[in-house]
């Protein structure tokens, strides 16, 4: 009986084993516990402004079973109330997945009971199904078959969460391209990002190491291929960015933003790694200036969907020709403003110890200014010749 | 000297190429004239003795109906890519040219069980897989399962709409499950939305405080 109970042990791990083997841990791993700066707000607002809000992207057809849409006929009012409640739901997916530090399973003994030794041949879980009950608070004990009874580890909780609340999407096993390094290794390399970070937040609670390793593993590959476009406006950005600033690797993000004239998330996002590493560099005045001249991306999407339905005739009388020449630069006065206040910020950065890659930022940096002058002259000469008085 | 050969080596390509896709077409199209094809094997072999590429590789392939040979999936994925596909297929699907025949008007509510018995294709009208030999059904040709997996609903296709009989139905559904367990076919994710409280309720209460 013994040694049946002794091979169906060495059976389970190696069971456990072999996912944990063949991937290969990622070198770059938080070493403290990243959650008070990430849940910080001032944190949050930066990283939800940087992730920015594009509607297409967000709202993006899903393949699901279901994606029907409904048409209705609408009162401007009801249109409003719409518009707002769609910028809401934008923002709710793009809820960013908690980062907190890996939870450390702990033997939480109850009692030991010698009597009841060999009363089974099986270990018995005992769950609390109470409906509503948060999935962290719900109690899971586990009676050995030796008489102990104690708090099941996380394993075992996970899995019994898994059983009676399902969560959708979550597979009972680890899918394959999480414990295969080179099935994961090629979904990284074909760029297949998002959903390989979907289904980590999906299939992993967010305190697992496994979890972890994952989104260190793309973050690190995303960080070479510098396909960050491809995560921008989804719920990892923020997450992804904060990553680099934590780990000082914001170079490369620094450059793509400034390549595409995205100069306020890239003031943003050094700000972000001053406040991290604690840089006696005052930051916070240059982000109230920004964000005074700036709307946040939520308020941008809501005015870009009302403009949206307007007729261009309409326009013209609402906002005048102002307007149109704004949509034809791109940019407003108080943009071309904010962007003069992130040059600056952004140059100061370069030219301190903390840049790493300063002759590509600096080039980066050069072009983007002549195209900027290029633009402010366009910008003026249009006014001056619609006759629209320039500050 | 270099030319010639290069040339030479260019028309034994362009001749077995050629063949190789007469051969799927005759597999596509002609399965139900099995007889008759066996016939005109043997007369061409007789007739064309002397064009020794052309014989040989017919004399490889005697029997068009045989399916007992197996197909790695590399050539199948190799297959997917080539001109000899393209000429069969054109830009559609695999299945899309594929009719059903029944008699009545309503076709059977379910495709037949296998079109393949013994080794060897029993009908005459054998399902967009099973007709031709090339096509293997594996989760590493996400080319070829990819094309029954709707673009609107990410669901797989029926067998009603693609005519698949039930044993590659059955196959393409493990291959589709595979795939999307090995992360080579993507597919939407379900959203898991966070209850934060669950992760950091304490310190946030405190921050409140403070």
């Amino acid at each position: 009986m013994s040694l049946f109970r002794h091979i169906r042990s060495l059976n389970a791990l190696q069971i456990l084993r072999p996912g944990r083997r063949h991937l290969s841990t990622a070198s770059l791993q938080y070493d403290q516990d990243p959650q008070p700066l990430f849940t910080d707000a001032e944190t949050q607002s930066l990283l939800q402004s940087m992730t920015q809000l594009q509607l297409d992207k967000v709202f993006r057809k899903r393949t699901v079973p279901d994606n029907s849409t409904e048409m209705k006929f609408m009162t401007p009012d009801q249109l409003e109330k719409e518009f707002v409640q769609a910028i809401e739901k934008a923002r709710h997916l793009l809820q960013m997945p908690p980062i907190v530090k890996v939870k450390v399973d702990t033997e939480r003994l109850i009692s030991k009971d010698a009597a009841l030794k060999d009363f089974a041949s099986t270990k018995y879980v005992f769950t609390d199904i109470t409906y509503g009950l948060p999935q962290s608070e719900r109690k899971v004990v586990v009676r050995e078959s030796d008489g102990t009874l104690a708090y099941a580890n996380l394993e075992t909780v996970k899995r019994m969460n898994q059983l009676y609340f399902p969560l959708e999407g979550r597979k009972s096993y680890i899918p394959r391209m999480f414990t295969d390094e080179e099935l994961l290794k090629s979904a990284l390399d074909t760029h297949k990002y998002e959903f390989i970070l979907d289904r980590a937040t999906v299939q992993y609670e967010p305190y697992e190491p496994e979890f972890h390793n994952i989104l260190s593993r793309v973050f690190e590959h995303l960080n070479e291929s510098k396909q960050f476009d491809l995560l921008r406006s989804t719920r990892h950005f923020g997450p992804m960015a904060f990553f680099y600033a934590w780990h000082r690797c914001i170079d490369d993000l620094l450059y793509d933003m400034i390549r595409r004239d995205y100069l306020h998330n890239a003031a943003e996002l050094i700000a972000l790694s001053y406040k991290i590493h604690k840089i006696p560099l005052d930051y916070r005045s240059t982000l109230e200036q920004i964000s005074a001249l700036r709307s946040t991306p939520a308020e941008k999407a809501l005015e870009d969907l009302r403009n949206s339905i307007q007729a261009p005739e309409e326009r013209q009388r609402v906002g005048g020709i102002e307007q149109e020449i704004h949509l034809a630069i791109g940019k407003t006065e108080n943009d071309f403003a904010s962007d003069e206040i992130c040059l600056k910020f952004i140059e100061q950065y370069i030219a301190s110890e903390h840049a790493l890659k300063k002759v590509q930022l600096e080039l980066a940096i050069q072009t983007l200014k002549e195209v900027n002058l290029e633009k402010l002259q366009l910008f003026k000469g249009l006014k001056k010749a619609h006759g629209v008085n320039v500050n | 000297m270099l030319p010639m050969a290069r040339s030479i080596l260019n028309g034994l390509v362009q001749i077995t190429r050629s063949s190789r896709g007469a051969a799927f077409h005759t597999s596509s199209l002609m399965g139900c004239k099995a007889a008759d094809t066996e016939s005109n094997n043997t007369g061409d072999n007789a007739d064309t003795d002397a064009d020794a590429t052309e014989s040989s590789t017919q004399s490889s392939v005697p029997d068009v109906n045989d399916r007992t040979k197996v197909i790695p999936v590399e050539s199948s994925i190799r297959y997917l890519k080539s001109a000899a596909y393209k000429q069969t297929y054109g830009d559609g699907f695999v299945w899309s040219q594929y009719r059903r025949n029944h008699k009545g008007m309503y076709a059977p509510r379910k495709t037949r069980k296998t079109c393949i018995r013994q080794g060897k294709i029993s009908t005459g009208n054998p399902c967009p897989i099973c007709r031709d030999e090339y096509l293997v059904l594996d989760h590493r040709n996400t080319e070829l399962i990819d094309q029954f997996i709707s673009p609107h609903s990410g669901e797989v296709l029926s067998y009603s709409k693609t005519g698949l009989c039930q044993k590659s139905h059955l196959r393409l559904l493990v291959a589709v499950q595979r795939a999307r367990d090995y992360g080579l076919l993507t597919y939407d994710v379900p959203f898991r939305e966070y209850d934060y409280s669950e992760y950091y309720g304490q310190p946030k209460q405190k921050q409140q405080k403070s």
